[in-house]
């Protein structure tokens, strides 16, 4: 079964979001490479988009979402690759109906996509763990995978990065497909975020 | 550490200023309330005058959000010296058992207002918000169905039973909850734009023409919501490919779709100012909007 990897740029601004509304529920696409992979070799998450924060559960935000992003991605040759959610609640880690209907679409076009759940309460300020759960579509149902695979590409440089965006409260500034529509020039790529963690890598 | 007055170069008076505005608006900035909050009250609480008792509590709150339990233990002690065996700041004793998982207890305290007076409705309202934190759904449900019984006008009430059915997929029950607040509140946009949002959700084609004249309705409450915008050119859409639409309603809608797709276009435009970045998300709309172009059979 194939892999999914993160980098640090998408598994940070996932997080990133998470942080920026703790009070509720949030949910992002995850978007890889378009290219061809070898047997073998894992997808590669190389950035995140952040959509929504609230309440999920609706369909014609998401729907324009999912086509804006899917168009966005054909013009950068990347696909989209996964979907992300944080539950409301901190214990609350399953993905519910609506997580794995959006997974199942984004898995009509990506076979291998991948549905991330946000273990909230593995968010702290040290990064001690990795705060996701993986999720693999095996025979219509969505299993979680072995947390021991380790699912960063490189793990201590997003745990060190990770860790220096939250002292700083980079989430302040990280803009969600919520906030685009709130007002146009929101740009959900998140440019400065992205520049961030390029200057610490 | 640098104060927030020294950072920010703001006056007392203006942060006083900020925390009302946050507090009238019902912001949950927990982060920066706390910030400001906790600053005034340990410099100017002098200064405060009456004032200082709603700080407080705004503060208290706050800190709960943010895990400062000293903090809101602090305003905690300030109010019930100030306001001994007050029913509201029993109520916020409460709260600081729920943000720190004692459920039980705060059960019991709210409990207790409600012994001696059973109309308090903040205390049955934080006993939902228990059952909700629990993951007791159903349950919550159920008990704030029985409070908007006895207080049908609560309109925090029935947003919060709209989200609760929205969160268990029961689409048809939510859309109810928000017809009560769209009849007491007809010139709210954001009521309207959810419910066009849930009717869409729920599908078929009478809910989607439903969805899009909420839609449309929003937009003229707002012409400035893009949600309805969006909305209105994703219903009008589907229902002009509808194979269940009539070919008179199939026209009428591309035409809505096809309005719709100018309006978003110019909404882009103006954001634009020719930003490169903007520019991408324009282009990206253009391209998504012709690649959806539904045209009429």
């Amino acid at each position: 079964m194939t892999v999914i990897k993160l980098t640090t740029q998408a598994y940070c601004k996932m997080l990133l979001h998470a942080a920026k509304y703790p009070h509720c529920a949030v949910n992002g696409l995850l978007v890889a490479e378009n290219q061809k992979r070898k047997d073998g070799q894992p997808v590669l998450c190389v950035d995140c988009v952040p959509l929504f924060h609230g309440t999920l559960a609706l369909a014609p935000m998401m729907e324009i979402a999912l086509t804006l992003i899917d168009t966005w991605c054909k013009e950068n040759k990347y696909v989209i690759a996964g979907y992300y959610q944080a539950n409301e609640r901190i214990k609350e880690t399953r993905p519910n109906q609506f997580a794995e209907k959006v997974a199942a679409r984004i898995a009509e076009n990506f076979s291998e996509a991948a549905l991330i759940m946000v273990d909230n309460s593995n968010i702290s300020m040290g990064c001690y763990d990795p705060a996701i759960s993986v999720f693999e579509h095996h025979d219509n149902k969505w299993k979680c995978r072995d947390a021991s695979i380790d699912c960063c590409e490189d793990w201590s440089e997003a745990q060190k990065i990770m860790s220096a965006l939250l002292e700083d409260r980079s989430y302040d500034s990280l803009i969600d497909f919520d906030n685009h529509l709130d007002d146009l020039r929101n740009d959900w790529t998140n440019p400065e975020i992205n520049k961030s963690i390029l200057y610490l890598c | 550490m640098a104060s927030v007055s020294d950072m920010y170069d703001v006056t007392w008076e203006e942060m006083r200023d900020k925390l009302r505005k946050w507090r009238e608006e019902n912001y949950r900035n927990s982060e920066q309330i706390v910030e400001v909050g906790e600053e005034l009250i340990q410099e100017h609480a002098s200064k405060l005058g009456d004032d200082i008792w709603i700080i407080y509590e705004q503060v208290m709150i706050a800190a709960l959000d943010c895990s400062r339990d000293d903090l809101a233990t602090t305003c905690l002690h300030e109010l019930k010296k100030q306001f001994q065996g007050s029913h509201r700041v029993k109520r916020l004793a409460g709260m600081r058992l729920e943000a720190l998982e004692r459920y039980d207890e705060a059960f019991k305290m709210y409990n207790d207002i409600l012994q001696d007076d059973s109309t308090n409705t903040a205390a049955r309202k934080r006993k939902i918000a228990i059952l909700k934190a629990q993951g007791k759904s159903t349950e919550a449900i159920r008990e704030l169905n029985e409070y908007l019984e006895q207080f049908v006008g609560d309109q925090e009430a029935w947003h919060e039973l709209a989200e609760l059915y929205i969160n268990e997929h029961d689409y048809a029950k939510a859309a109810f909850s928000l017809e009560e607040l769209m009849m007491t509140n007809p010139h709210n946009h954001l009521y309207c734009e959810q419910y066009a949002e849930v009717k869409y959700t729920q599908g078929g084609i009478e809910n989607l023409e439903l969805s899009r004249k909420y839609f449309a309705q929003a937009l003229k409450l707002n012409n400035r919501n893009m949600r309805a915008l969006f909305g209105l050119y994703m219903s009008a859409s589907h229902i002009g490919a509808s194979p269940k639409a009539s070919a008179k309603v199939k026209k009428d809608n591309v035409k809505y779709a096809a309005w719709a797709a100018s309006q978003i276009n110019r909404a882009y435009q103006l954001a634009g100012h020719g930003t490169k970045e903007t520019k991408c998300s324009l282009k990206a709309v253009e391209e998504m909007l012709e690649s959806m172009q539904i045209m009429p059979s």
